[in-house]
């Protein structure tokens, strides 16, 4: 006890005797400080994204066919796992269910479908023959307004094809196109218009509206799911427009991030990026490429507004942004030039005023909820399927909000997920045979396979192009009475549960009994010849999942670099400061301290240090963590979004890193004073001797 | 008096490089307790040497060295050092304080390592000792705050904390001014007489040497007299 004493305030003493010591202080107080604040950061992100994964779609284990050549991927948008389905997903739900930690088993399948969504002379032009088509006919004033905006729309592009022609080779203008607008633009083509309607509207449809390039295909993530038991399961999901899809009907809920970056109006969509990054991130337009950009595309980018004016729109338009920016302009398109020409100064009034004044006046969504969505994808077999459901709303993943991670995956019912997925149960194959003996047909040939197998919604596939049919159209866009008649039917739990899946979400009761419970399905899948495999939701999240995997990694490399230099420098400085007191420890040695004393005495200085400054590094550690807690890190992008659950994180101290700091700092000094205590042991008493020179 | 140091044709050999060079060329010595001695001798002479060997710090080549009984040959590393710490004690040239421990703690260092008496006895021991160099007042100080002689009283207390038997103290007066010098060499008598402890020191100073009861003169390894090393100077 007296040695222990005797060390320690030999150790103490000698702290701050030397330069070295202050150099090698130096050195552990920052590498605690970088362990302690990194551990935090790291544990802190792996929380927030297991609550992000677990909590929107992921559940805490993902079960899925044994026979499936990948695992499931949740996020890896653009890389779709190659699954085997679950084909009959009431069996895996039942057994699991019958296990006491698992509270519910959510089926879900993901999948890419194309949504070509119509350009604004289309849309127009169908509301226009809805009015002329709907009995009885639409009020006159209303068909006179609709026609008002055709012809506004025709103006724009003739407008367009004029500006086109003078700075474009003339070959380069198709001159049918130039006289088709003309034509259209004449007020002959409009007085004659009420009397061969749907004549005017056809040559309009099929001569103006392919002249306008705003149309566009939309990628569309969808994961399809019970929604009700989705809904139930995953409480971070909540609906922000609309309404939920009414239980055991078909319907989609789209991603309120789709939704708003994908069928909002592009303009106002980077109007509210623009506010984002001003009023959150906290940038300025001045200075940053990136936001003079989106200012520059909205005041050059104004058609997608332009083609939605009508001539009384247009009007109270132009009044409004004269008003705005003090201007006497009459010309439209410049007056929305001027008035999106914004800077760090006027942004946030423009904001206000766009969303007030002019806003009304557009429609920001090309989908409104309620609406139906014609949706393409490849079924399995490669095929394409063409199903249209509608859309109930949009909905968001709390603290998700900004993620594409997260928020790309739109949620669609089972059955339209499998009508998309194309999947052969034997019912079908029977109905296939049944349908095959009534038309009386020979086996169907290659090319037919799909219509015969999936004859409802296919056949009307083919029939969407040209030419059009009016009496279809009066049930709606892809006008499907089947489809129709599928929207209204409500769906028995037991008809949802009973078919297939490609994967499912194990939901637990406690989500620490997860290693307990993936036991327990893979004995459970075993003992029911399930055929399933099971991953954790960090596997099932895909590339994402493995983020925190790699930044530990990252942070073990770098702690271990710096460790790894300071063992080296601490080697060296020890080794001097030993061979400094050289005639001290033989002093020692000669007035009776044995070996094991030197020794003990090296060791303990340098661990007295390394425990000393790895204290204050450890306490500057919590300090800054501290500060980040109450000051929270900014998401700079999306996928820092998803990382932190949020737009901040505010990282929490993680005691494990703290234990580890101090771990760490004990077994580098350690093992970087052993060298040259040993050698401080070879130290014979004679050097205690030997005279000062 | 009981024979406490015996040394018998003891040659002492070093090695720089392939040249033997000898240090000692049979020496035979003869210390009584309580005996003041003078090792003497021009440098290169081998004091330090034999110093070593009665010290324990050193092995001789050949040759027998008894310390209080103990031949020194038979020993280990570890029971050189229970033998140093217990039965000797030693001032040097370069006082050889720790210089991060206050005085106190530089003459309670060796009760420390021997781990024998509570603080309360190290306490006044080393009190007492402190006020036998008239250092009492500075135990708080570090070495650097004190002048050289005063370093030397402390290494002087430090020495005899453990009522060795022997002390041994190479040159201890060489960093010394004469004045101080003389100081140091009184208080070391006085310590002989008080504590009945055997000094042995080396010097090549006559004056310093004045004060031993018996002179060991070396020369190139040998003693000058060879009859002086195994007579005791008391008559």
């Amino acid at each position: 006890m007296n040695g222990f004493r005797l060390l320690m305030r030999i150790a103490l003493r000698n702290l701050s005797a030397s330069f070295l010591n202050i150099v090698i202080g130096l050195i552990i107080f920052a590498g605690t400080l970088f362990f302690v604040v990194g551990g935090s950061l790291i544990s802190s992100i792996d929380q927030s994204m297991s609550r992000s994964i677990i909590g929107s779609m992921a559940g805490n284990a993902q079960v899925y066919s044994a026979a499936s050549a990948d695992a499931p991927a949740l996020f890896d948008n653009w890389n779709l796992p190659d699954l085997a389905a679950i084909p009959d997903f009431s069996k895996v739900k039942t057994a699991l269910l019958a296990d006491p930690d698992i509270a519910a088993v959510v089926p879900m399948g993901v999948g890419v479908a194309t949504v070509a969504s119509g350009n604004t002379a289309d849309q127009a032009l169908e509301r226009l023959r809805k009015a002329y088509s709907s009995r009885p006919r639409a009020p006159k004033a209303e068909i006179e307004s609709l026609k008002a905006h055709v012809r506004q729309i025709v103006k724009v592009i003739q407008g367009d094809y004029a500006k086109l022609s003078v700075v474009a080779v003339a070959d380069a203008v198709d001159g049918q196109s130039s006289k088709d607008l003309e034509k259209a633009a004449s007020d002959a083509f409009w007085s004659g218009f009420d009397a061969d309607p749907f004549g005017h509207l056809e040559f309009l449809e099929n001569r103006i509206a392919s002249l306008i390039p705003d149309s566009d295909m939309i990628y569309l993530h969808y994961a399809g799911t019970d929604l009700d038991s989705f809904g139930r399961s995953f409480d971070r999901m909540q609906i922000v427009d609309g309404t939920a899809v009414p239980k055991g009907r078909r319907g989609m809920l789209l991603s309120k991030f789709v939704y708003e970056s994908q069928f909002k109006l592009k303009t106002a969509h980077r109007l509210d990026d623009i506010h984002d990054a001003l009023t959150v991130q906290g940038r300025h337009i001045a200075g940053d490429p990136e936001l003079q950009d989106w200012v520059k595309q909205n005041r050059l980018e104004t058609r997608a507004i332009m083609l939605q004016f009508d001539p009384l729109s247009a009007r109270k338009a132009t009044a409004i942004l004269q008003a705005d920016t003090g201007s006497h302009e009459t010309d439209l398109a410049k007056l929305l030039s001027a008035f999106f020409d914004t800077n760090d100064a006027n942004f946030e009034v423009r904001y206000k005023e766009f969303y007030g004044q002019l806003a009304p006046l557009l429609e920001l969504y090309r989908l409104k909820p309620g609406d139906s969505l014609t949706i393409e994808a490849y079924t399995k077999s490669g095929f394409q399927e063409e199903i249209n459901v509608k859309v109930y709303g949009t909905f968001e993943f709390k603290g998700l909000e900004k993620s594409d991670l997260a928020g790309a995956l739109s949620l669609m019912d089972l059955m339209s997920f499998r009508d998309l997925y194309g999947y052969v149960t034997p019912e079908k194959i029977a109905e296939a045979k049944r349908i095959e003996a009534e038309a009386g047909a020979a086996a169907p040939s290659r090319a037919d396979a799909e219509s015969a197998l999936f004859g409802s919604a296919s056949a009307v596939a083919e029939a969407t192009p040209v030419p059009i049919d009016d009496k279809a159209e009066l049930s709606g866009l892809a006008g499907r009475a089947e489809s129709r008649a599928a929207e209204d039917r409500v769906y028995s739990t037991e008809e949802i549960d009973k078919g297939v899946a490609l994967e499912a979400a194990v939901v637990l009761k406690d989500p620490a009994r997860l290693p307990q419970a993936m036991k327990d399905i893979r004995a459970l899948s075993d003992g029911h010849k399930l055929g399933l495999k099971v991953v954790d939701w960090q596997k099932a999240a895909g590339n994402i999942g493995q983020f925190v995997l790699v930044a530990n990694l990252i942070l073990f490399i770098a702690t271990a670099i710096i460790f790894v230099v300071a063992l080296v420098i601490i080697n060296n400085a020890v080794v001097m400061a030993t061979l400094q007191r050289v005639r001290e420890i033989g002093t020692l040695r000669a007035i009776g301290a044995q070996k094991g004393f030197v020794l003990a005495m090296v060791l303990t200085e340098t661990v007295v240090l390394g425990l000393v400054f790895g204290t204050v590094g450890s306490l500057a550690g919590v300090g800054v963590v501290g500060l980040m807690h109450h000051v929270g890190i900014p998401a700079s992008n999306t996928y820092l979004y998803f990382f932190f659950s949020g737009p901040r994180l505010y990282p929490d101290l993680s005691v494990g890193s703290l234990v580890g700091a101090f771990v760490v700092v004990l077994v580098v000094t350690c093992a970087s004073a052993l060298y040259p205590a040993l050698m401080a042991t070879r130290v014979s008493p004679i050097q205690a001797m030997a005279s000062e020179d | 008096m009981p024979e406490i140091v015996s040394i018998r044709g003891v040659r002492k050999d070093y090695h720089l490089d392939k040249v033997v060079v000898p240090a000692l060329r049979g020496v035979d010595l003869s210390v009584e307790a309580g005996e003041f001695i003078s090792i003497a001798g021009p440098s290169g002479s081998g004091k330090t040497t034999l110093l070593n060997l009665i010290g324990c710090v050193d092995v001789a080549t050949s040759g027998t060295v008894m310390i209080a009984g103990h031949d020194t040959a038979s020993l280990s590393d570890r029971e050189l050092t229970r033998l140093r710490l217990n039965t000797l004690g030693f001032i040097f040239q370069s006082f050889n304080l720790v210089p991060v421990l206050s005085v106190f703690q530089n003459v309670e260092f060796p009760l420390l390592l021997q781990a024998k008496y509570t603080q309360a006895e190290r306490s006044s021991r080393v009190d007492a000792l402190l006020a036998k160099v008239g250092l009492n007042k500075h135990s708080l100080h570090r070495p650097s705050e004190l002048s050289g002689g005063q370093r030397q009283r402390v290494a002087i207390a430090r020495a005899l904390v453990t009522r060795p038997q022997i002390v041994l103290a190479d040159e201890p007066t060489a960093n010394l001014d004469s004045v101080t010098g003389d100081t140091i060499l009184n208080l070391m008598k006085q310590m002989n007489t008080e504590e009945k402890t055997t000094f042995i020191f080396s010097t090549h100073d006559a004056k310093v040497m004045s004060h031993a009861d018996r002179v060991i003169r070396l020369a190139d390894g040998l003693i000058s007299d060879p009859a002086a090393g195994l007579v005791g100077a008391r008559p």
